[in-house]
Formats: C-alpha cells, structure tokens, sequence
C-alpha cells in the first residue's frame, strides 16, 4: 500500500518543470464575473439572478415575511423548513408564516433524518454573502447547511444589501468565507440539465423554484 | 447499514436497471483501431449531426461570455497559475494534504489505477456500504472504479442524468462535460420506458422526472456518496465540485460517507486562485456566467452544522500523472477538464468521444490517452488531428495541444511506429516534389484522375476509389454544379 511518504516522494523524484511565478497582482484581471465600473451592487445581482432564472424581489426590511408567505402561498408549499442563517429575519418570517396558515419547522430538526428533509416542499435560507456578477447566493454549511438551500423544490434566500460583493475576486479575498465552517457553497439558480438534445430542463436534483430577496438598507 | 428504506420519497428503480459496469480491461481501444470506432459514429447521422450542433452552440456560447472583457489576460493569469501550481506539485500536495487532515478529511494515495479500485472498495468493505450515489467523476471512469465497487457487493447510482443514462445503457461517456451528446430524445425515452415498465411522454421535461424520482429515492438512502473534484485548494484543505443539476451537492451531503477520488494535479495554490479559474472553466465548459451549485467542502460536518457525512474520505490519483512532470508534455497537466477543445475539433466534431478508444476525447484525449494507456495502445490517437491549431486558440490555460500533439507523433516516429508504407510514400513524395518538372507532372496526373472519377464535378461515395474520404462528403472537383 502507497502511504503518504512513499507518494509523495515518487513526485519530488521527477524533474521540475518551468515555473513562472504565482501571479502576485494587485488589480484582479478582468473577468465577466466582476462587477464593472459604474454598476450598483444589487442591480446587478438582481440582473445576473434573473438571467439564471431565479426570481428577484427588491424590498425593505418590514416586507420580507409577507414576501416569503406570498411566495409559499403561490407554490402551495406545506412543509416548510427555515434555516438559522435567516436569523435577522426569522420572527417576522415565522410569523408572515403562521398568519398565512402555513406550518413551519427548523431545518436543523429536520435535516438529521434524511427521509424527512427530502419530503420538504421548500426551504428559506439566509446566506453570508452574495455576489452581484455572478448572480449567486453564498451558503455555509454552519448556517443553511450543505443540502438546505437544494433539498426541496423551492428555495428562498434572503440577502441584505450590506452582504452582496461585486465579484468572486471580492468574495474570495474577502472574509465572508471566514466563519462557513466545512462547506460553503455557490448557488445561482435553479438547478438545470441540458443532458437530453440540449432542451434546458429546471429543477432535476435540486429546486426548480429558486427567489432571492434583496433587502434593502434601512 | 441503512435501516430503513421504505417510505423515504423518490421511486426506486427497479432491480438490474443498471447494465454491469465496464472492466478495466475492456475498453475499446484494445481490440479496435481509431478508425473503426470512428466510422461506428459516422454510421449514425443523427449523432454526427448532434456533436456538431451541440458542440456549435458551446463555442458560440463561450465566445460570446468573454465579449468586452480582456479574455487573453485572464488566460494568461490562469496559465500561469495552472504552470506555478503544477512545477510546485509536491509541495501544494503536501501543503492540500496538512490542511485537509486538519480539517478531519482521511486522505489516501493511489499511485495507480489498481491501487485507486482497491482503496475504495476497501471503504465499502469496512463500513459495509452497499448502496452508493456517485456524482459524475472523469477518474472515477480512468480507473473503471465502478467493476471494483461491483465485485465487493455495491449498487451504484450514477446521478447525473447523462450519466445515468449511460450506465442504464452500458454505453461510455461521449463528452467530458455532455456524456450523452451522442444520444436521441428517443433513445432515452425507449429506455427509461422500459425501466418503468410502462410507456412514458416522450418529451425531455417527463424523461427528466423518471430520472429524478429514482435517483432521489437512492440519495435518500445511499451508504455513501462518491465524486470526483474539480480543484483541491492547497492553502485550505479544501475540495471544489461543480454541477449544473445540484446531484454533486446531494452526493456529498445527504449520505453518511462522502469518498473523493481526485487526481494529483487538480490542486491550485489559494482559493483566490477560483476566481480566475472558475470563470474560465465555466465559461469554457458550458458558456455560462458560473456553474449553477459550486461547493467547496474541507472535512466531515462539524459540531453543530445540521447536515453533512461523519467522514470525508479523499484518495488523490497518481496514475501516470507524475511521470510527466518537468517533461515535454508536463503542460497537459495544466488541464482543468472543461471540454472547449473537443467543442472546436474538427475531428473530434465528425467522429465523437468513444471513437479515441478511452476516457477523453478531442485534442486533450488524443494527447492524455498515449501518455496514459501507452503508445502501443494508443500511439496512433496523435495522428487524430488536423494540427489546425483551434484547440490551442479556446483552451482556457493556454495549453499547446498543436505541440503536444507534434511531439507525441515525432516521440512516435522516434521509436519507430511508422509503417513501411507510409515511409515509402514519403521517400517518393519528397523526391517527386523536390523537382520542377515531376510535380509538374505529377499534379496533371492527380488532376486528370480526379476528372475521370468524378460524375458533374463530383466524386461521390459511389465511386470504387477513394472511397474512405467520400464516405463521408462529397469530393469537388473544380466547380460545384449548380
């Protein structure tokens, strides 16, 4: 049996190839996943978001819960399960919820029995950041956990403002990613196939139904 | 080890719905020559025509993402990351492998591809798994992992659709990133029909529900999920999986074991490096702006994270990786698996994936395999190409497959794999051309030949001579009729 040892040194064994350095910059090369000058934030998020099919809502904080109900509502959701990340948010959103007749439950009760979580019917999720160039969601597995934001057919994300960066350069020289624990994880759209002739299927393994509300500061 | 597995949700498959996994011995590029498998492709219209309208529509669809951004400075900063982290293999593996025992990752070393099915299949022995979700893994396919997790008792779920579709099929994968590229509508719905037992819509949407129902009830269920990694991040321990579907994220969540099986050189130096490769592997692989679930995960879940496996175990693949380092093909290392190559050959557009015999099709296929599989194998995959140089112009890292590909056929000649007739035709050739006159009269030759087989300026496939080029399209000689 190969241990790390013996691995390792077959590898140093060889001769060593050209190496040109490790690009050390201080500006981050132009990419489409950056956000470019003069572009606000959430408006392109919203734009990048929309293009990957997921469903924008811009509003203020006292309408995030009625939001989330309406949604729920129209996709005839049941079992319904938050996660702890959407903490700044939670009482309103249970409350929207518990007016609206819906019931609701904890994912972090949920998840243990994996029978139970893939019965969910939606999940609503805070995130730790979002990127506006790419139009993603920011997931840890310390907040939504790894499979709460694509265990159900419906997903709800909500993002404040203050948490959107601009591109992937900022996201990852950033510390947003500090505290993710041991996963974090990219989210941008509904889950997609064009494995048959190429027709654009929605919603294979994960949700179909993809929102994000953009909360905007007070 | 699963107690219970009624009443999880999905629809489970019915029993043998999947066809026995390949054995590490059979693949095509033994017993065949390229060009056999390639004209089994050609025999097929709809697929030539479908690799070639799929493989369009990526390139059209890669141009136009990088339209008023600076594209070649990206490329050239990925190139130089792809080239620093490769000449200082040893030392990010080492780094990679620090971090991720850390983290409480369980790290193994396959120097070979027998090693790689022994090491795994071990894992299912001594944790008694028996049922096995698998996202789609391009190493897993390298080492036949599949016939080994068979032996010892596994049922194995491919959960990307196209996948999926190619192990209910007994097919091969046809294309890195589109496995079944090469397939109808039709042909999928006569066998997922033949799966439920009753005849489904034949329609993309209903094909693609059939498929979603069982593989749930087997993510719901599963001992253990098996993927392969995009990038290993050596700073964090961390490893990076994209998929568009989210069965990646489901397989190294939902089941109690997460088992990786990466090869050596997918390590990057920092995770700020993914913000220069991610937007090129996407870009590259399917022309969107970023893949839609990206996760990167270091570790077993921890202390109260509410889901997640209790292990996470990662067996790195050397398998004839090492033994190209610092040498004349030390770049097809670079190689982030995107696909854009074989979206651009013009080869690999007429005859398809399966017709270079093993795993990788297209330029990155015609050069990896002789290096992989040997030359006496798979030497005659490098004369595969037009040596038309697009490859070169789309890979994302700027690897130079046009090079790669000289080299492998000048290493080829070197040791003597050119048959007589070919240096009998070539002694003759340069002599003929070399003078005036001869070429002269030689190209009067070739052209009255031509004007004799051709019917209205045209050599067609009826005709008994060169029939191997007008097989496939029609020879014009002069002007085309109208």
């Amino acid at each position: 049996m190969t241990d790390r040892a013996s691995f390792l040194a077959a590898i140093r064994s060889t001769p060593r190839g050209l190496d040109p350095g490790l690009p050390d910059r201080r500006e981050a090369p132009d990419a489409p996943t950056q956000l470019r000058a003069g572009e606000e934030r959430p408006d392109r998020l919203q734009a990048e978001a929309e293009a990957a099919s997921t469903i924008v809502h811009r509003v203020t904080a006292v309408d995030v819960g009625a939001t989330v109900a309406s949604v729920l509502v129209q996709a005839d959701a049941q079992r319904i399960a938050l996660t702890t990340d959407l903490a700044p948010f939670a009482d309103d959103v249970q409350a929207a919820l518990v007016a609206a007749g819906l019931t609701v439950t904890e994912y972090v009760e949920v998840a243990p029995d994996r029978a139970r979580a893939g019965a969910l019917d939606a999940t609503v999720t805070g995130c730790i950041a979002a990127v506006a160039a790419t139009g993603s969601v920011v997931t840890s597995a310390a907040g939504a956990g790894r499979a709460g934001a694509l265990i159900a057919p419906t997903h709800i994300c909500v993002v404040r403002d203050e948490q959107i960066v601009g591109g992937l350069h900022e996201l990852f020289d950033g510390d947003a990613l500090a505290e993710a624990g041991s996963l974090f994880a990219l989210q941008s759209g509904p889950s997609r196939s064009a494995d048959i002739e190429k027709v654009l299927i929605l919603g294979v393994h994960g949700p179909g139904n993809v929102h994000l509300i953009i909360v905007a500061p007070d | 080890m699963s107690a219970t597995r009624e009443d999880v949700g999905g629809t489970p498959l019915p029993p043998g719905w999947a066809k026995p996994a390949h054995q590490p011995d059979a693949f095509e590029l033994t017993t065949t020559t390229f060009a056999e498998r390639a004209a089994k492709t050609m025999a097929r219209p709809f697929a030539r025509g479908a690799i070639a309208n799929a493989t369009d529509h990526a390139a059209a669809l890669t141009t136009a993402r990088f339209v008023g951004t600076d594209h070649e400075a990206l490329r050239e900063e990925a190139r130089k990351i792809r080239a620093h982290a490769i000449a200082n293999l040893p030392d990010y593996l080492d780094q990679w492998i620090d971090q991720a025992e850390r983290k409480g990752t369980i790290v193994h070393y396959a120097a070979d591809e027998s090693e790689a099915r022994r090491i795994v299949a071990q894992i299912c022995t001594d944790q008694q798994i028996t049922r096995v979700v698998k996202s789609k893994s391009m190493a897993s396919e390298e080492v036949s992992l599949n016939s080994a997790l068979e032996a010892v008792g596994v049922d194995i779920y491919e959960t990307d659709l196209g996948e999926f579709v190619v192990q209910a099929m007994g097919d091969r994968p046809g294309h890195v990133i589109a496995p079944i590229l090469h397939r109808t509508k039709d042909e999928v719905h006569e066998l997922f029909s033949a799966m439920a037992g009753h005849e489904l819509p034949n329609e993309a949407e209903a094909l693609t529900a059939f498929a979603r129902e069982g593989l749930r009830h087997a993510f719901l269920t599963a001992d253990a999920g098996i993927s392969g990694g995009n990038f290993l991040i050596a700073e964090t321990g961390d490893v990076l999986l994209v998929t568009n579907e989210g069965n990646g994220r489901l397989t190294t969540s939902l089941p109690p074991i997460h088992i990786a099986l990466v090869g050596i050189e997918k390590v990057l130096p920092r995770r700020r490096d993914l913000a220069v490769l991610l937007p090129l592997l996407t870009g590259h692989g399917t022309g969107q702006q970023i893949t839609t679930y990206v996760s990167v995960s270091a570790g077993p879940r921890r202390q109260g994270e509410p889901d997640g496996p209790e292990q996470m175990h990662v067996v790195l693949l050397d398998a004839g990786r090492s033994a190209l380092l610092g040498g004349e093909f030390e770049e097809a290392l670079h190689c982030i698996r995107c696909g854009a190559c074989q979206n651009v050959c013009p080869v690999y557009r007429q005859v398809g994936g399966h017709a270079y015999g093993w795993v990788y099709g297209g330029p990155i296929g015609a050069v990896l395999t002789p290096l992989f599989r040997g030359q006496e194998e798979a030497g005659e995959l490098a004369q595969a190409t037009t040596l038309c140089g697009a490859c070169d112009d789309v890979c994302p890292v700027k690897i130079p497959l046009h090079d790669l590909l000289l080299n492998l056929r000048r290493r080829s000649d070197a040791e003597g794999h050119v048959p007589r007739h070919e240096q009998v035709a070539f002694a003759l050739w340069a002599q003929v051309w070399s003078r005036p006159l001869l070429y002269r009269a030689s190209t009067a030759v070739a052209r009255g030949s031509l004007r004799a087989l051709a019917r209205n300026g045209v050599v067609s496939a009826k005709s008994p001579l060169l029939r191997r080029w007008t097989a496939g399209r029609d020879l014009v000689v002069g002007k085309r009729p109208r």
